[in-house]
């Protein structure tokens, strides 16, 4: 009896001897399904695919234990928070628009090292992806993806409107085509051209506009406190966008959900929204009797002025700045590495690869729609890298612009009113 | 009171009616998406209507492998709350309603003048000060903001005001102690205001979001509110809607079955008869 309960003792006192690194991420929660898999090529979802392959990486490195903290969407009052009492993770999900906010505060560790003991340097990010997590020649992140506007299109209904060439979209190469293509397309199928979210959703006016303005190469953000958006080149982009409100070749007065709906039930000709809406989508054109089953189609914003661009962010891993032992360094080198190696299956969400070597491969092209949207890896372009608080000036950006396109400004007032609060935001920057 | 007297009129009667359907609509529409999947609803969301209905997004969420410890936290930190606030307010209470001491007013305008302070505008020092003292992410560090509740101290101490100060000289008389006139004499005639801040207590900390979601940031400390939030996908609105209102129902089933319990005193103390 002694020597039972001395081995039950002793196996209750056992201790933990693996190296622990903490890693939070946003992605929701999905435990239930993915908590103990390690089929990651079977994984579906952005969290099952994280999951099954930090299971895997455990699996295959039994001296690491990863503890997982999962976040509430997007997770940085809760990294704030522990940065401010100092307890930040080893690893945290966080969007290459956001980095600047805590890099430029000292609040994160350079990676370059790190990665380079993975035999990872920034040679093998895609050209959005190095965009997105450089800061001051530095590597402050391992980019994951790159997220990004695509058209999401109704190729049934574009063929109704003979906006179909060859089984694709015909797509418009100028703002005035742009306008002569969903006038012929509503007056075709009684369907507004477009479906937008516009209430709700900052993004969608940001991203037109951003996305339109890198292609004519517009300096936004000539320094870090200074935005240029009162310009003819943004009055004429906001004026296009006007117009198609006006014209009601849009829906209007839809959010997210709703402009999801609507374009799910076959409502209108083309929705702009990103690319994490792939897989609902063409699980739809795979559905017999769905509106648009085999009529999906989706490809990058097309070039109406300059050259082909778009405004792209993306999901990234960074390192908050802490003490941390050798045999902690090594263990997220080897998870990041890890992480590197299986890019390709992050892909199978939608969004797009953050290193080059995943473009090539053969399955990735082989995925739905990945070879018409890839070039997005390229063309895409981020803010620069010393532009902080994007979110919020997404916010104030959005607010002018929605007043602008809906006419309850003049959109010459609405952009003066955006530069000027903007600029006031980034005057009180520390 | 005569039978005619509680007959109420059909005109106020359709109109309670109407109104009751307004304030209920939006929790059926909850319970029937949450009984709907997900990728239905993201079709069409009017879907939530007609059958058939599902348990799937409640198995999702009791599958979830950390639910019982949220839940558990949850109880801990609402409970433990709501026993120290009745404590601490019932003491407070009694000290400003029935001891002289000096700067007695002093001290009650200066707790009262808490209820004007709002929380956005302490979390910082309170967050460092608590990250000094490594409370974040355990059970008093949780559970010790709630305790300062200026409200129960004012509440409290208007209902001992109102209780006939002849019980104390009474029991005085009768060679009681001030613990004993406290704790024998008239803390059981506060009940009804126990009961009625404890309602409100242990709801407002169930329900809180803002201080568990900054002070507990390891998934084995989250309350279900936060627990429940990191369960959730980007766009959850859309293309886990089913998930998402599942959710919330699972997380009011507690808050509902308190006030089945105490509808009473909440009643009460909604129509402010709770201090006599």
């Amino acid at each position: 009896m002694i020597m039972l309960a001395a081995l039950l003792l002793s196996g209750c006192l056992q201790t933990d001897d693996r190296t622990t690194i903490v890693v939070q991420r946003f992605f929701g929660e999905c435990g239930a399904v993915y908590g103990t898999s390690t089929d990651v090529a079977t994984a579906e979802s952005e969290c099952g695919i994280l999951m099954t392959m930090i299971n895997a990486f455990e699996a295959a490195n039994p001296d690491v234990r990863v503890k997982i903290n999962v976040v509430a969407w997007p997770g940085y009052p809760q990294l704030s928070a522990q940065f401010a009492a100092g307890d930040p993770p080893d690893l945290v999900t966080m969007h290459q628009s956001v980095i600047s906010d805590y890099q430029a505060r000292g609040l994160l560790d350079p990676m370059d090292g790190l990665l380079a003991q993975a035999g990872i340097t920034a040679e093998d990010f895609t050209a959005a992806g190095r965009a997105g997590v450089i800061k001051d020649g530095q590597i402050y992140a391992m980019p994951w993806d790159t997220v990004g506007g695509l058209f999401h299109i109704n190729t049934a209904l574009m063929a109704e409107a003979g906006l179909m060439r060859e089984g694709r979209p015909i797509l418009p190469e100028s703002p005035e085509q742009l306008l002569d293509h969903a006038r012929h397309f509503r007056a075709a199928t009684g369907k507004p051209y477009l479906i937008q979210a516009q209430v709700n959703d900052p993004a969608t006016h940001v991203r037109n506009l951003y996305t339109y303005l890198l292609a004519q190469d517009a300096q936004i953000f000539p320094d870090a406190r200074t935005i240029r958006i009162n310009t003819p080149r943004a009055r004429e982009i906001v004026k296009l966008l006007r117009t198609i409100h006006a014209d009601g070749l849009t829906t209007r007065s839809q959010d997210f959900s709703a402009a999801t709906q609507a374009f799910t039930n076959g409502e209108g000709g083309i929705f702009p929204v990103g690319t994490w809406m792939i897989g609902p989508y063409e699980e739809e054109a795979r559905t017999p009797g769905r509106p648009l089953y085999n009529s999906y189609a989706v490809m990058p914003y097309p070039s109406l002025y300059g050259r082909p661009a778009a405004f792209v962010d993306g999901h990234a891993w960074i390192m908050p700045k802490r003490k941390r032992s050798d045999p902690e360094l090594r263990a997220i080198s080897r998870f990041l590495g890890f992480l590197a190696e299986r890019n390709y299956d992050w892909t199978r969400t939608g969004h797009l690869p953050a290193f080059k070597s995943v473009l090539d491969l053969p399955q990735f092209e082989a995925l739905p729609h990945r070879g018409d949207i890839a070039a997005m890896a390229a063309t895409g372009g981020q803010l620069p890298a010393y532009v902080q608080r994007q979110s919020a000036i997404q916010g104030l950006l959005a607010e002018e612009i929605e007043a602008a396109v809906t006419g309850l400004k003049p959109v010459d007032t609405a952009l003066e009113d955006a530069e000027r609060r903007v600029n006031e935001l980034l005057s009180q920057m520390l | 009171m005569s039978r005619g007297r509680d007959r109420i009129s059909p005109v106020a009667l359709v109109g309670l009616l109407i109104g009751a359907a307004i304030m209920v609509a939006p929790l059926v529409w909850t319970l029937l998406l949450s009984l709907k999947s997900n990728s239905e609803l993201m079709r069409d969301s009017a879907a939530a209507f007609s059958p058939p209905y599902t348990l799937e997004n409640y198995h999702a969420i009791l599958a979830a492998s950390l639910v019982p410890r949220w839940l558990l936290n949850s109880l801990i930190v609402s409970l433990g709350t709501t026993a120290g606030v009745l404590i601490l307010c019932s003491l407070a209470g009694y000290g400003f309603a029935r001891l002289q001491f000096p700067f007695r007013r002093t001290l009650l305008a200066l707790v009262l003048i808490g209820l004007a302070i709002p929380e956005q505008a302490v979390i910082l020092p309170r967050h460092q000060l608590f990250a000094q003292l490594g409370l974040h992410n355990s059970y008093p560090g949780l559970m010790l903001p709630g305790l300062v509740a200026p409200f129960g101290v004012f509440f409290m101490t208007q209902y001992f005001r109102a209780i006939p100060v002849e019980l104390d000289e009474a029991a005085m008389l009768d060679g009681a102690s001030r613990f004993t006139l406290f704790w024998k004499v008239l803390l059981p005639l506060t009940l009804p205001a126990q009961a009625t801040l404890g309602v409100f207590t242990f709801l407002g900390s169930w329900n809180d979001y803002w201080w568990p979601l900054i002070s507990a940031t390891t998934s084995d400390r989250f309350t279900l509110t936060v627990g429940l939030a990191s369960s959730q996908m980007n766009y959850a609105q859309t293309s886990g809607l089913g998930f998402l209102m599942a959710q919330a129902v699972f997380a009011s089933i507690p808050i509902l079955v308190v006030y089945v319990l105490f509808q009473k005193q909440i009643v009460r103390a909604m129509a402010g008869a709770a201090v006599r």
